[in-house]
């Protein structure tokens, strides 16, 4: 389930992601934050983590390897704003390669009755484009979400 | 089920488009006129907002190609094109892929962790 919401201030748009997930709140947090789990698990299909690193604190950086079908590996970058174990995550989004953003990514994790509710803000979706357009060289920042988007949309359901 | 590739999205005016909806009254403009055409003293009509403020936004709006005005006698009528805004929310749906997805990744991983622990 999703919707999208426009930010008065900012102009950017944010988009809202929501699954129940039949898991409880610590192992979902874990799933998200351990590189041993990211691994096993992460990435719109067929995509693949084929490498995480997290430095899990505020200040801290993360990297996640998304791997394609043909071999590419796209990375998406960025730091950590907020971590309240086992409920919450601010982060900062970036792909790399591709043009810098501003990107933030919040995601709760709350339960329900011995399950958990996951909610993902994505918020000021824009940002890369506006950067974008004031960088010189840069190639169409959206290469590397068209990317993801091909490949979702092209593979077996 | 392949669905054919968007659009390529063009950066300038996709930044032109996210700059016309981050204000409210625009926002607004925008819905009357997805309504049928306008004129500019209607579209001032319910905000309390001069014409010229009015023709500001306009102008906003057909810098981001949202908007073409046209001489009509003595007054001019505001069209709405909402192809940029199919772009932007194109955009917009490619995140919510790449997540409804990813989210079905997770899900899949711990349900099934969690039904093999239970055997």
């Amino acid at each position: 389930m999703s919707s999208t919401a426009a930010n008065a201030e900012s102009g950017d748009l944010a988009l809202i992601v929501r699954r129940t997930i039949r898991a409880r709140v610590e192992r979902v947090f874990d799933a998200w934050t351990r590189p041993e789990h990211l691994v096993q698990w992460w990435g719109p299909k067929p995509v693949r983590c084929s490498g995480a690193e997290v430095d899990l604190r505020v200040g801290g950086r993360y990297r996640i390897a998304n791997q394609f079908p043909d071999g590419k590996v796209l990375w998406i970058v960025g730091e950590f704003e907020l971590v309240e174990p086992p409920n919450k995550l601010v982060y900062s989004w970036s792909l790399e390669p591709g043009a810098p953003s501003t990107e933030r990514v919040t995601v709760r994790f709350e339960p329900r009755d011995g399950a958990t509710e996951v909610i993902v803000v994505h918020e000021r979706i824009g940002s890369a484009a506006v950067r974008a357009t004031h960088a010189q060289g840069w190639e169409g920042c959206f290469d590397g979400l068209e990317q993801f988007l091909d490949v979702t949309r092209t593979s077996p359901a | 089920m392949a669905r054919p590739s968007p659009a390529i999205l063009d950066d300038e005016r996709l930044d032109a488009v996210f700059s016309a909806l981050s204000d409210p009254t625009r926002r607004r403009i925008i819905a009357r006129l997805s309504q049928g055409t306008a004129s500019v003293g209607e579209l001032a009509e319910p905000f309390a907002m001069s014409l010229p403020a009015v023709s500001k936004h306009l102008s906003v709006l057909e810098r981001a190609g949202l908007v073409r005005r046209e001489r009509d006698g003595r007054m001019q009528r505001c069209h709405l094109d909402a192809r940029p805004l199919e772009a932007a929310g194109e955009f917009v749906e490619h995140y919510r892929i790449f997540w409804e997805s990813t989210l079905d990744q997770l899900a899949q991983y711990l349900e099934e962790e969690d039904d093999d622990a239970s055997r």
